[in-house]
Order: structure tokens, then sequence, then C-alpha cells
């Protein structure tokens, strides 16, 4: 079979590249959500506030996770 | 600080105070018990402990921020 | 056989910008460190010290040409960044916090000043000697109002948490506030200024190769598609300039107050 595209160059910033367009788009909608949330209630800033901070945490746990995927896999 | 004297500009400095700490947070989870599972990976000569070490780490870390800021 | 590497070598292909030839400068007139970044810094230094002088130097009460500009930014860092975090403490750490402010921005805006066109942040160099300035003062000033022993205590022993998760927890505190703050406080502003450099270099690049060096009837619509480009993210690098300076000397402001009282 023939090659007709290569990708050369380090692959793993492709896969960072991709591995950070899902948290990138779930911390955009934590943050819009919960400010659109506070300014509807702003009664019940301290609940969202929480809920915001948590789901933020573990967005971002998945982000950073993809940047040491590369790391890990190297060895494999 | 005691409850009675809380006002929303402490709430708002907690806020940015957590939120711009979160990720050095979860980094730093990720990088000692992540080195920490390297370490012994090239100790013992296996090769399971670095990505157990990275979960390990975020878990801790996630565990670590609700406890501190979630609640 | 490698297409990529056949297309790099050849010269009548386009060639994007790697960040060797964008960020690696040659030393001007022989001297080893004297490059363009560090003429830029000094030029910014002159500035802002220029700005701050002509504004504040002589104050009236009712304020007049550039002093006008001043003290909107004064009000600016004062309301939006030192009072939230700072409190009755505020006014102490204005200077510090206006000078940043202004030295970033102007650092960042000659990132898109036509002929200079080089953001002197995405040199990590120049955001660390920043971060590691916070830094000092954020332990000094936690070790002279919390005490030694109990600043690091307040830092590693956050209350509310299970006597024993204390072993496991501790470390990963101490890491967090003594090695990656500081760390990700940088590469914020570092990053930023980088990859924005990136982004403009490689759109006029392609406006400029595809429109005037081979102009072909195919190629003149992607030269056209670059310049546009160009245009539209050199508006958001204005904007990104500004929210980056904001944000370094909100985070300087926000390590300050961590460090002056103590967490609850």
């Amino acid at each position: 079979m023939s090659v007709l595209a290569e990708v050369s160059g380090n692959v793993t910033a492709i896969g960072y590249g991709l591995a950070a367009i899902g948290p990138g788009i779930g911390v955009g909608i934590i943050f819009g959500q919960g400010v659109q949330a506070i300014a509807r209630n702003p009664e019940a800033y301290g609940l969202i506030r929480q809920n915001m901070l948590l789901g933020f945490v573990l967005t971002e746990a998945l982000a950073l996770i993809g940047l040491v995927a590369p790391f890990i896999l190297a060895g494999v | 600080m005691s409850e009675q004297e809380r006002r929303p500009e402490d709430d708002g400095r907690d806020f940015a105070d957590a939120a711009w700490s979160a990720p050095s947070y979860v980094l730093s989870g990720i990088a000692i018990y992540g080195g920490l599972g390297w370490l012994l990976d090239r100790w013992l000569g296996t090769s399971a402990l670095f990505p157990i070490g990275v979960v390990l780490g975020v878990v801790l870390s996630v565990y670590l921020f609700y406890r501190k800021y979630g609640r | 056989m490698n297409a990529l590497t056949l297309l790099a070598s050849d010269p009548d292909k386009f060639t994007p910008p790697t960040p060797q030839e964008l960020f690696e400068l040659p030393p001007i007139g022989g001297i080893y460190w004297l490059t363009k970044p560090v003429i830029l810094a000094v030029l910014t230094s002159i500035i802002v010290i220029v700005f701050c002088w002509s504004a504040f130097a002589k104050p009236k009460l009712v304020p007049r040409g550039i002093q006008n500009v001043g003290e909107i930014g004064y009000m600016f860092v004062r309301d939006q960044v030192a009072r939230p975090f700072l409190g009755k403490d505020a006014d102490r750490w204005m200077g510090l916090l206006l000078s940043m402010f202004f030295m970033i921005w102007v650092w960042n805006l000659m990132g898109v000043i036509p002929f200079i066109q080089f953001p002197v942040a995405s040199h990590i160099a120049f955001p660390a000697v920043l971060a590691i300035t916070v830094y000092v003062i954020k332990i000094f000033l936690g070790v002279k109002h919390q005490g030694g022993i109990g600043y690091f205590k307040n830092m590693m022993f956050p209350p509310g948490i299970p006597k024993g998760m204390y072993v496991l927890l501790a470390p990963l505190e101490f890491a967090s506030n003594m090695i990656l703050a500081p760390f990700t406080h940088m590469v914020r502003l570092f990053a930023n200024m980088f990859a924005g450099h990136m982004l403009l270099a490689f759109f006029s690049m392609v406006g400029f190769w595809f429109l005037f060096e081979k102009l072909t009837p195919l190629g003149a619509a992607v030269g056209v598609l670059g310049v546009v480009m160009t245009i539209v993210f050199t508006a958001l690098e204005l904007l990104i300039q500004f929210l980056q300076a904001y944000l370094f000397a909100m985070l300087a402001a926000m390590y300050i107050g961590g460090a002056l009282h103590a967490e609850h």
C-alpha cells in the first residue's frame, strides 16, 4: 500500500492537542452555566460555587492527565 | 475567619483563590505521586507504578481540593 | 518516501515558521547577551518610568492630560486587582502591582507594534524573574506575619481533613504552594505570549507568501485568508495581552494577600 500522507515530528503534541479539546469545552460550559446560575439565583451562590469548583477541578484533572499520558506511553 | 464577619468580597476572593490554585494542586499531585511511581518503577524494574501513581495523585489532589474548598 | 520532508526542502513550497527562527534571535553588535528582547525590555522600562513620572510626579487636584490616563490605569489596578485581594493593605502594595501591570502590558504590546513585533514575555526568563520576585515576597511576608513554623503549618495542614490523610496530603500541599504555584504563574504569561506570537507569525507569513512571493490564482485566496486571519488574531492578541497583564498582577496580589492573612 502506498503512503499518501505522513505526519512527521512529535505525534504526542498532536495527541495532547486533541486531548485538550474536551476539557476546554468542559471548562467553558462549567463556568458559563455557573455564572448563569448565579445570575438567576444569587441566593444559592454558596452551593453553586462548590459545585462549580468541583466540576472545574475534575475537568482540569482530565486535561492534566492528557499532559502526562505521552510520558506514560513512552515506556510501553 | 469566623462566620459572622464574612463579607461578599471574602466569598469572591475565596472563589478566585480556589479556581486559580486548582491546576497547581492537580499538577503537584501528578508530579509527586507520579514521580514517586516512576522512581519505584526504575528501582523495582516494573512499569505499572508510574500510571498508578499518576491516577493516585489526581485522586488525592481532587480529594484535597474537595475537602478544602468544596464544602 | 517522506512527503513532508520533501515539501519542506522545496524552495517553491510554503514552509511554516519554526520556533527556532522566531525566538532564537542573533545578538546585536557582537555582544552575546544583547538581543532584541533585552533592548525591548529596557525600552519598556523607560516608557513605563516616563509615563508614570509625567502622570504622577506633579499631581493636580483636577487631573489634566496624561494624569487622566494614569489615573484610569491606577483606578483599574486598585479596584480590580488590589482591593479584592488585599483589602485594607491595598494602598501599600499599589506601587508594586501598578508598575508590574504596566510593565507587562507594554511588554506584551511590543508584540503588535509594527516593526517591533516581539512580545518580550515570550522568552520565559522575563516572566520568571517577575514570578520569582513575587514568590520571594510571598514567602518573606508569610514568615513575617505568621511565623516561620506557623506559615508552613498553615500551608501544609489545612483544617477539616482526617488526621491520617495528612501523611499523603501534606507533601502535595507543599509542592503545590512552593513549587507549582510560581511555575504556573510564569507559564501562564509565557505560554500565551509564545503561542500568540507563533500564530501571528504563521498567518502573516501565509499572507506574504501567497500574495507576494508566489502569486497564483488559486493561492491568492489562501493569501487573502491569511491576511484576514492576521487582522482577526491581532485583535484577539490585543485582548489577550491586556488580560494576561491583568491576570499576572491579580495572581501576584492573590499570593501576597494569602501570605498576609492566614488561610481559614
